[in-house]
């Protein structure tokens, strides 16, 4: 049987939901046609410098075919040659050419550095506009693929297929100009080739970019479960699965290497494609070329400038047919990071400003998904300076909750209003001023400590930074580091527990100091007893504020001054700890077993 | 090897001495692939050069007037054609098929390495190693592998072509002769200086990624307390960075390039001058002149095969040399084992801290310092990963160190603080060798997970199965509790003798936690489990509680029991911060200084001889099970 048939299984088939858009064609085009005219005039600069270079590099073969022309003519005309002329100006063209070409390549790559920034840049700004309600839902991993894996796929198309195409095809233009030119019934010899090369092409690009892609896909998939073997290290030692991971490799080799196969089938068929192709515009030019000399209808010297240009063209098709695949993977990836800008940057209604602290949930409903409530007609008044614990078993609603009384979702149906105002109305920004929430996501940013906390205040001088470790309890291992707040930390730098972690997070509330706190398991990687130390520092720099703490350990609902108990999305119970402790309920009942 | 064969059943025994024996190692493992690819390549560069004969002989006959030599002409390009497209294509098959092989068999390599260090990986520095091999290095090794045939074909032909010119017409064959290998060697003076430029871009290009995922990854806490700004500015910069290298790159390799074209260039005017005036003299005929400018104007092609095997060169000779010594890590302990395979059965012991859980009974484990009690319990498991000096654990008084290491995990299953959730479907993650008596359902019942497996239907892309739904990267879309209770079902499906626990509950909340208790309790019934835990809701589960202080057990009994009598287990388990403890405590008398020796010497000693008692205990029932 002659072909491959592409593998059944798709290593680049998405696994989950995409949970972010993809971009439309429409916004896609729009984004490119403003990539285009931002960069317009180094598109034409780099147009204008290949045109002079591959003008230039057409001297040689005609300067060769008239000197054939004279000294084919004779004895006569081989004698004035003015050899050192044409030698004199053989080597100004080639000066030419080379500064040229040099030229060409240096601002091919300068126009796709440029893009490939602005494109990086764009993404992460509009990454950083989104709102918080679409990162909570959506989740931040299909947003680190795009910026790391679609990122780096555009590198390439940026960096070299926009510029050595738009080369290319400027070239292969120029020079069957300089045919047209140099030897006019030459030009459409090449053509000859033309049917063949479309046909093929055509076959191949139908499916070589998925291909690609899916070839790609699986290479990384041996490697991402490589690197998964060794981070998992000790659970898969522990479990007895050092077997199966060895299997699973090479499952994953045979995946990856059939899309191998499979491409390097595509590359069987366009190879001969292209050689023949070639070897056809060389050989028509020269036999019709030929026949028409031998007809008198064109000199040798023509002749001979034609198939030393002919052979020319061997370059510039090779590097248009070369990156025309890289630009159709990029598109994929393109459509991917300009999804981003298709979602609503959530504006705020300026309107909407807080009059007060009273934080009010107002018979709220609440669900992720159409017909499923989470949450149902909840109710809750926080009066300013409440300390209130949110407890209840893992999936009652506790979390979302809480991230309804921080502004990050709106309810399905009722009111969430922080001062009379609605939070869901306000900009993101408005809403953190007031309202901050800090979860068991404790991120420690690649970079100094300082700016670590900087975030939170950027005017803060290192005293204020010194005090809010030390409000955390972390002053004692920070002033132990050898660069104090200059320390590099996060993945690179100095690898911080998830205990110091945390409080890093801690340190940057108190340093933006929003009159309300919602606290989401905030000390639950703490060892137990620096936790409630912890919890009881921060209580003292935050005296006064609002808090609602949402509560794994019983101590923290202990400490607050109101208890709510959530069950099932609804609140069961609500009360100071004395009160439910007397009312003998879920919480009293929970309380003795774990107190003793 | 074909592609199709992959993967290899046995990737063999590599030569690690180094990097470049390594490298050999590999060539003479696929011998007959490089010879092929060096056959084919041969066809493919020969044929090329054969082009501008047949361009000289088809001008030569024009100016002759010969019709039919034309044809001829004609049909010996369609011959050179079909050895190109030949030689083309099948040299790139063969070469990229020993490229494939090659990587398919570093990355067997590499996984079999990898799961054979298992647990010593997580110590060492080499963990991040063995993945930049796997992610960077193979493909640079591969390129080598694969650009070695086609440099030495490349070569042969350079040769066979010069030769051939001087043959042909040695006058101006010997001009072409001499500048030839000029033009080869040119450039490679400034590829160094290029590669480096390269490599600092991609370093640079490296940490811009860093600081773009870095900041998505935290975008969550940004927007929540803003500081957009300032990571903005700093990725700005970063990416700039990127761009300054980039050109900076890009300047040497335009340099390059512009050289590739200046010095054929002055080669062709040589010839062009030297052959004219020959052609003028009549030495030479118009046809030959033709071909010899051709056949410099084609040699470029394969002159740059020498460009490329140097760079191949210079980037896979670090990246062999790091293989090398990827492959070549050993565990610290011997995996082998001193007895025979079996799996024992009995009482847990262990002889360093004095620790004992008898079989069948769930025994939790108190512990102030969380870092010795993750310390601990991986002994418990014996083989561990860093060479120690302590006696291994005992289980029915086998040593698990003298053990085979299968066997040891086999009779004991250690559960570390921070197990790692395998990405895959639900059901593959559960699918763990196990003694097949608890089945997935009961087990994440027992785990209290299923609000985990809502999420999970809700995050699925068919049927809203659960068990299909996928588990990303370390779980990394599930909460911190969610992961710790699947990684909980997990141990509890493996149903081993002897199950070790260190903090299964440490991120759920109390609610949960007490129902998982009683989960454990039920579905462990009549086998051996150890829980590290300072969770009264977990300890008042337990048949038995042991406290370790200092190294060492310091008290064992109920936790109600405990509680009541031992002060210093109260501390821990009540979460008494020490000023509460010192309010709690008003007849402590503290003495000038905030010294409180006397009464800490007291509780010493009390707790001293506790321990010894429970230690003389602890042995009798030792002997009595042995």
């Amino acid at each position: 049987m002659i072909g491959v048939a592409p593998p059944a299984y798709d290593p680049a088939a998405p696994t989950t939901a995409e949970t972010l858009p993809v971009g439309a064609p429409a916004t896609v085009r729009a984004y490119v046609a403003e990539l285009f005219q931002r960069h317009r005039r180094a598109f034409v600069l780099l147009i204008a410098v290949n045109t002079v270079a591959v003008v230039a590099s057409m001297v040689g073969p005609y300067l060769l075919g008239s000197l054939i022309q004279r000294v084919s003519d004779g004895a006569e005309a081989a004698r004035d040659l003015h050899l050192e002329r044409t030698a004199a100006l053989f080597v100004v063209a080639l000066v030419v050419q080379a500064v040229f070409v040099r030229q060409v390549r240096l601002r091919g790559a300068m126009l796709g550095e440029r893009m490939l920034a602005d494109l990086r840049e764009d993404f992460l700004v509009r990454s950083v506009g989104l709102p918080p309600g679409v990162l909570e839902r959506a989740g931040t991993g299909d947003l680190l693929s795009r910026i790391t894996t679609d990122i780096d796929r555009l590198a390439n198309a940026m960096r070299e297929a926009v510029p050595q195409l738009s080369i290319g095809v400027v070239w292969v233009a120029l020079l069957i100009g300089g045919l047209a030119v140099t030897a006019p019934p030459l030009a459409p010899a090449v053509l000859v080739a033309v049917p063949l090369l479309v046909v093929g092409c055509r076959w191949y690009f139908k499916r070589a970019p998925s291909a690609y892609r899916s070839e790609s896909a699986g290479y990384a998939a041996v490697s991402a479960l490589l690197s998964e073997t060794v981070d998992a290290g000790r659970t898969i030692e522990a479990h007895r699965l050092s077997a199966r991971r060895i299997a699973l490799s090479d499952q994953r080799v045979r995946e990856w290497t059939a899309w191998e196969r499979y491409t390097l089938w595509l590359r069987s068929v366009l190879f001969p494609v292209i050689n023949i192709t070639h070897a056809t515009v060389l050989g028509s030019v020269l036999m019709i070329g030929g026949y028409f000399v031998l007809q008198g209808w064109i000199g040798v010297g023509q002749l001979t400038t034609g198939a030393l240009i002919a052979q020319m063209l061997v370059d510039p098709v090779g590097l248009i047919l070369r990156w025309y695949d890289e630009l159709q993977v990029a598109h994929v990836s393109l459509a991917r990071l300009v999804g981003v800008r298709d979602i609503e940057p959530g504006s705020g209604d300026e309107s909407a400003a807080p009059d007060g602290r009273a934080v009010h949930a107002d018979s709220v409903h609440f669900g992720y998904r159409e017909g499923v409530d989470v949450l149902r007609k909840v109710s809750l008044e926080v009066a300013p300076g409440t300390r209130m614990a949110l407890v209840g078993p893992s999936g009652a609603g506790k979390s979302t909750l809480g991230r309804l009384l921080a502004g990050i979702y709106a309810p399905r149906a009722g009111r969430v209003t922080l001062g009379g105002a609605e939070l869901s109305r306000m900009s993101a920004e408005r809403v953190r001023s007031h309202v901050a929430l800090v979860n068991q996501e404790h991120h420690v940013f690649v970079g100094a400590l300082r700016d670590n906390l900087l975030l939170a205040r950027s005017g803060a001088d290192d005293a204020e930074l010194w005090a809010a470790l030390g409000a955390v309890d972390a002053d004692g291992w920070a002033r132990a580091l050898e660069d104090g707040l200059d320390t590099e930390v996060g993945s690179g730098g100095l690898a911080l527990t998830p205990a110091q972690a945390q409080q890093i997070a801690l340190a940057r509330l108190v340093l933006a100091d929003p009159h309300t706190l919602v606290l989401d398991e905030a000390t639950s990687l703490l060892d137990p007893r620096a936790a409630r130390h912890l919890e009881r520092s921060l209580a003292r720099v935050l005296d006064g504020r609002t808090v609602i703490a949402i509560a794994h350990r019983l101590h923290t609902a202990h400490d607050a001054d109101v208890i709510a108990v959530v069950e099932d999305g609804r609140i069961a119970e609500l009360g100071s700890h004395d009160q439910l402790v007397a009312a003998d309920g879920a919480y009293a009942a929970l309380w003795r077993s774990w107190h003793g | 090897m074909q592609i199709q064969d992959l993967p290899y059943p046995d990737p063999g025994e590599p030569d690690v001495r180094s990097g470049p024996r390594f490298l050999v190692w590999l060539g003479r493992n696929q011998l007959g692939g490089q010879v092929k690819a060096l056959c084919w390549g041969l066809l493919h560069f020969v044929s090329v050069s054969g082009l501008p004969f047949c361009v000289g002989f088809a001008v030569q006959a024009v100016v002759d007037r010969s019709g039919a030599r034309l044809a001829l002409a004609g049909g010996l390009i369609a011959v050179c054609a079909l050895g190109i497209a030949l030689g083309d294509t099948m040299l790139h098959r063969t070469a990229v098929t020993n490229w494939i092989t090659a990587a398919a068999r570093v990355q067997q390599l590499l996984a079999r390495r990898t799961a054979l260090l298992g647990s010593a990986l997580t110590r060492r520095v080499a963990a991040g190693e063995i993945v930049s091999v796997s992610t960077g290095d193979v493909e640079k090794i591969g390129w080598f592998v694969e650009a070695v045939s086609r440099f030495t074909a490349a070569a042969v032909t350079i040769v066979l072509v010069c030769v051939a010119l001087v043959v042909y017409q040695p006058a101006l064959g010997i001009v072409v002769a001499v500048g030839v290998p000029v033009l080869a060697l040119a450039v490679l003076p400034l590829l160094p200086r290029a590669t480096r430029r390269a490599d600092f871009q991609r370093d640079k290009a490296g940490r811009a990624t860093e600081l773009a995922s870095d900041t998505v990854a935290g975008l969550r806490v940004l927007r929540g307390i803003g500081g957009e700004e300032l990571f903005l500015d700093r990725y700005r910069s970063a990416s700039q960075e990127v761009r300054h290298a980039a050109v900076r790159s890009a300047r040497m390799w335009s340099l390059i390039a512009a050289i590739q074209v200046l010095l054929p260039g002055l080669l062709l005017i040589a010839v062009v001058w030297h052959g004219v005036n020959l052609a003028r003299e009549g030495r030479i005929t118009v046809g030959e002149l033709v071909t010899v400018y051709s056949a410099v104007m084609l040699l470029t092609y394969p002159l740059h095969h020498f460009e490329e095997i140097a760079m191949a060169y210079s980037f896979s000779r670090p990246s062999a040399k790091r293989a090398a010594r990827v492959l070549s890590l050993e565990r610290a302990t011997d995996g082998e084992g001193s007895r025979e395979a079996v799996v024992p059965a009995g009482d847990l012991y262990d002889p360093a801290t004095g620790l004992l859980a008898p079989a069948g009974r769930l025994t939790a484990v108190v512990c102030g310092d969380p870092d010795a009690a993750g310390v601990l319990a991986e002994r418990l498991g014996g083989h561990t990963a860093a060479s120690s000096d302590l006696p291994s654990a005992l289980v029915g008084g086998v040593p698990l160190d003298e053990l085979p290491l299968d066997s040891a995990r086999a009779a004991v299953l250690v559960q570390d603080k921070d197990p790692v959730l395998l990405s895959g479907t639900l059901r593959e993650l559960l699918d763990v060798p196990g003694s097949g008596d608890v089945d997935a359902a009961a087990a994440l019942a027992a785990a209290q997970c299923r609000d985990v497996l809502d999420a999970l239907a809700q995050g699925s892309l068919d049927t809203g199965d659960p068990m299909d739904a996928r588990i990303t990267e370390r779980g990394r879309s599930l909460s911190g509790g969610q992961r710790q209770r699947l990684a909980l079902a997990r141990s509890l499906i493996t149903d081993p003798e002897v199950l070790v626990l260190d903090e299964p509950t440490s991120a759920v909340d109390s609610h949960t936690e007490a129902r998982i208790a009683e989960g454990i309790r039920s579905l462990r019934q009549g086998r051996t489990t150890v829980v590290f835990t300072s969770s009264p809701l977990l300890l008042d589960h337990a048949d038995r509680v042991a406290l370790v202080h200092e190294g060492e057990v310091a008290a064992v009994g109920l936790h109600r029991d405990l509680l009541r009598g031992e002060p210093r287990y109260r501390a821990v388990v009540t979460r008494e911060t020490d000023d509460q403890a010192a309010v709690e405590e008003p007849a402590r008398p503290s003495p000038p200084g905030g010294l409180d020796g006397p009464t800490e010497l007291t509780e010493l000693t009390a707790l001293t001889d506790l321990h010894e008692i429970d230690e003389l205990d602890e042995l009798e029932e030792i002997e009595e099970t042995a």
